[in-house]
């Protein structure tokens, strides 16, 4: 039986979840909220396609004990599809052809996004070191970076 | 059609009509299969997970080779949440999983003989439990001699991994008389090139779960091949086939080991699993064990001797290849093929002698993965070919450009090169772009602590499955009532884009906008088997029969279309999603008017398409003869900084063409060029799955690097060039695996050139250019 309830609000809405002391945050997103835009690469930390926002910035969701975002704040790529930002970011991922097999694509969108919405000037150069967290092992980045450098520059 | 008025619209409908076929081919459409993917929607495998799943976790091998004595599997059994463990005794049918030699079992029994090796699975109702069981499984082993080195395992007395000895393959090329070749020669250049172990990395690793359905089990996965896996699953069971229903999901990407043997590995646990508990099973590879059981790049030793006059003509090319194969033969009994025949680099050579082997060894085993041995031997061929210029002090470029294919030239098996091949065209794109001459003469004297190179790699990539299999495929195309138009195949998508280019090219055909297209998902039960989705064969060869296909359907909406207009059949024309008749635009119907009177008419309308390559014809003991129907040419250039006190470099520029016979998607081909460019940079500066005495030392992402966006470089150029190939659609070559392949080559080149002594073996190691640095000082 799960044994630790905590409190998050997720994507605006307040929630209550039972977990396992050895539940990790992606776990509980994906499972028990089934918000399945978020993605296990290694669990380790290391690839950075499980990242989520937490209190507006971009965490590693594999490597956070799901107890420890109690009281806090969680935005993942579901609770933005509908912010004109992110639209304009899909759109942009579309138009370049970004998304190949697409699952780095939404952590690619959501660190994309929180550097949209936290800093004015934007390069390709700080767009790079943004998402260098984020692995991609189909484009070489670079129509993603063109897709968010489209976006940064409207 | 954004036409204002009712003449533009005519004006644009005549305008595109004179395109006939090629309507859409050659256009940046998009893909048909993003939307689900930038909405983070859940499509994937893991993503479609029924509630009431259970986990499956590996127990691997802990020695690398080791007989078998007994297994232990109730303490493991007992653990809270563990519902099943499996071994081999659980295995009704076959115990075997293997593509081409069966000697790959699904779960040891006998011995092991790879750290790789499954011996059994835990199965609970949490991941977390899974694992802390597979901890209690007790295997009681004998340790054995092993081997780990291919050159030692080749010898006869090297420990055997197999019954039949440790050399799984021999290929051979003999052309021409290679001691005349080499009494002819001026000089004669040896060297000697190592490759290492690169991993795949798929972001999502190796996946699938099993549903039990009454007398059948559904399975859903993560794979390029479904129905081989289908084939798998349906052997381990003891069933036929059609008790096993495969759907392939949506692939988080592949690069050849999703079509190798890990897919069936996951999906015959995941039915096992199901098939004993009652319920569904999800077997997802932790990205450990994806790293330690699935197959890898094979690392590669390969000698070079090769002939030369002073003016620079090749006389004769001697190669050895060995592929260490790891304790499997895999799809590497291929891989050594495709390697031994691209061995001597895109160059005509009258003599020619290659000897290529994949050789058993008791590290973990290699399999397919993009470039399927183009990468180790283009990188070998290439470097030597700037060992070859700088022994006769000419320019690197200048020994290319006597020597390469171009019409009229013939390979290494002797085939001939026609029309199609466009290598100095590719060779000429770089070369001006990145204004390798002037460059070169302005690195000739650099003093300082930064240096720079230059470098050129070149490479003919023969095409589609040639002598790896029957290069076939099937496709599906059905019309609903609505007109909206479903593709279905069993090739897969994997993330290329290649079957929205499927549908590009029928729609192109039937003149109906792409969006009236579906693309249905892959499955076992319901799409032919279609042979393999690998060798970048999509669009060369899956394109013929998706133009066949909307042909035949073409046949069939024409004769309704040309009732409708009250016009002869052979006038009536298709364009953009309406029918009209030649001469007579202002009169025209749409697509859907004529599908719903078409449904009225009795006419059912769905087709399949179907296409197959011309067969393969050379001599298997002496590789003579035309192995491919057509290649694929490239030429890159990169340019290196280095620190000549550190060794560290990095690469500024790269500018690369391919000759890809007819660019169907212009946008995709680039983004394939761009993917594997990168992909082939990290196998060129960083990537190395490292074995240590059999064991794998770095089987997770924090100790194997691949490329960050911080590690591309700067400037990136593609160019591309098209010389139309014989088999492919409109001309259409394949483009998909050669980007991987120049990078090494051309990196190793610059540094060469910036350094003035040779790295010979991948990756190149800051640590690797600093000890070139401190040779070409004494």
């Amino acid at each position: 039986m799960k044994s630790l309830l905590i409190k998050m609000n997720v994507n605006g809405v307040d929630r209550e979840v039972l977990v396992d002391p050895d539940d990790r945050l992606l776990d509980v997103l994906r499972d028990e909220l089934n918000l399945k835009s978020v993605k296990e690469g290694c669990g380790t930390g290391d690839c950075g396609i499980c990242t989520v926002l937490m209190d507006g910035k971009p965490v590693l969701s594999c490597i956070i004990p799901a107890f420890q975002a109690n009281n806090h704040k969680i935005v993942t790529l579901e609770g933005l599809n509908s912010d004109p930002t992110m639209q304009k970011i899909q759109q942009s991922f579309r138009k370049y052809q970004a998304a190949q097999c697409g699952f780095c694509t939404p952590a690619m969108e959501v660190v994309g996004w929180h550097l949209l919405n936290t800093e004015k000037k934007v390069d390709k150069n700080r767009i790079k070191e943004a998402i260098s967290g984020v692995l991609c092992r189909c484009t070489g980045y670079y129509d993603i970076v063109d897709a968010v450098y489209e976006v940064a520059q409207q | 059609m954004k036409a204002e008025t009712v003449e533009e619209f005519i004006s644009e409908l005549q305008k595109k009509a004179e395109r006939g076929e090629l309507l859409y081919i050659g256009q940046d459409l998009k893909r048909l299969d993003d939307l689900e993917k930038v909405l983070g929607s859940p499509v994937y495998t893991n993503d479609l997970l029924p509630r009431n799943a259970l986990y499956a976790r590996l127990v691997l091998s802990k020695y690398p080779h080791a007989l078998i004595k007994g297994i232990s599997i109730s303490k493991a059994l007992n653990y809270p949440g563990v519902r099943y463990v499996l071994t081999y005794k659980d295995v009704p049918g076959l115990n075997e999983s293997s593509t081409i030699i069966p000697d790959r079992p699904l779960f040891a029994f006998d011995k092991v003989r790879s750290t790789g090796d499954i011996v059994a699975a835990v199965i609970a109702e949490k991941p977390t439990r899974a694992k802390e069981a597979t901890e209690l499984v007790e295997v009681d082993y004998e340790q054995l001699p092993a081997v780990f080195d291919p050159l030692e395992a080749m010898k006869p007395d090297a420990p055997k991994i197999h019954e039949n000895g440790n050399i799984i393959k021999h290929v051979k090329v003999r052309k021409g008389d290679i001691e005349k070749g080499f009494q002819e020669a001026d000089y004669i250049i040896e060297n000697t090139f190592r490759t290492q172990h690169q991993d795949a990395v798929a972001l999502e690793t190796e996946t699938a779960f099993a549903v039990p359905k009454d007398d059948k089990v559904l399975i859903i996965g993560s794979m390029q091949t479904p129905h081989h896996v289908q084939a798998a699953v349906a052997k381990v069971l003891g069933w036929p086939i059609d008790r096993v229903e495969v759907i392939q999901a949506v692939t988080g990407g592949a690069f050849g080991p999703k079509s190798d043997e890990t897919p069936y590995d996951v999906a015959s646990i995941a039915a096992l699993g199901a098939l004993k508990t009652g319920r569904p099973v999800l077997m997802s590879m932790t990205r450990e064990e994806s790293m330690k059981a699935h197959t890898k790049r094979h690392p590669a030793i390969i000698t070079h001797k090769t002939g030369v006059k002073s003016n620079g003509k090749l006389t004769a090319s001697k190669v050895q290849i060995v592929l260490d194969g790891g304790a499997y033969a895999s799809l590497g009994v291929l891989v050594i093929v495709r390697a031994t025949f691209h061995a001597n680099g895109p160059y005509d050579i009258p003599n020619v002698w290659n000897d290529g082997y994949k050789v058993y060894t008791n590290n973990t085993y290699t399999g397919s993965f993009r470039g399927f041995g183009a990468p180790q031997a283009i990188f070998a061929a290439e470097a030597q070919m700037d060992e070859i210029a700088r022994k006769l002090n000419i320019d690197p470029l200048d020994l290319r450009l006597i020597n390469m294919l171009r019409p009229g030239s013939r390979t290494s098996t002797g085939q001939l090169m026609d029309e199609s091949c466009g290598l100095p065209e590719c060779v000429e794109a770089v070369v001006n772009a990145s204004d390798y001459r002037n460059k070169r003469k302005q690195y000739e004297s650099q003093n300082g602590t930064v240096r720079r190179g230059i470098g050129i790699a070149l490479l003919h990539h023969g095409n589609a499955l040639g002598p790896e299999g029957n290069d076939y495929a099937y496709i599906h195309l059905t019309v609903e009532r609505s007109g909206k138009i479903h593709l279905g195949t069993g090739l897969t998508e994997y993330g290329t884009g290649a079957i929205s280019g499927l549908a590009q090219i029928a729609a192109s055909v039937l003149g109906v906008p792409l969006d009236y297209f579906v693309i249905d998902r892959p499955n076992t039960l319901v799409h032919h088997e279609t042979g393999p989705t690998v060798a970048s064969r999509v669009t060369a060869i899956g394109g013929n029969a998706a133009r066949d296909a909307a042909l035949k359907l073409k046949q069939k909406i024409l004769p309704v279309a040309s009732k409708m207009l009250e016009c002869n059949v052979d006038d009536v024309v298709l364009v953009d999603g309406y029918a009209f008749c030649k001469g007579k635009e202002g009169r025209n119907v749409a697509w859907e008017e004529i599908v719903k009177e078409a449904y009225d008419a009795n006419i059912e309308l769905s087709t399949l398409g179907y296409y197959i390559a011309p067969e393969c014809k050379w001599d298997p003991e002496t590789g003579l003869g035309s192995p491919y129907n057509q290649y694929t040419f490239g030429a890159a250039i990169a340019e290196v900084e280095v620190d000549m006190e550190t060794g560290q470099y990095r690469v500024l520029n790269y500018y690369v063409a391919f000759d890809v016979g007819k660019a169907i998607n212009p946008q995709r081909v680039r983004g394939q060029i761009l993917g594997g460019t990168v992909q082939g940079l990290g196998y060129a500066m960083m990537e190395e799955l490292v074995h240590k005495n059999g064991y794998v030392v770095n089987p997770n992402l924090k100790d194997y690097y691949i490329p960050t966006s911080l590690d591309i470089p700067e400037n990136i150029q593609t160019f591309i060039i098209e010389k139309a190939g014989s088999i492919g659609p409109y001309g259409a070559k394949i483009v998909a695996e050669p980007p991987i392949v120049l990078p090494a080559p051309a990196v190793r080149n610059a540094l060469l050139n910036a350094v003035g002594s040779g790295v010979n073996s991948l990756p190149i190691t800051s640590e690797k250019v600093l000890n070139a640095i401190k040779s070409s000082r004494k």
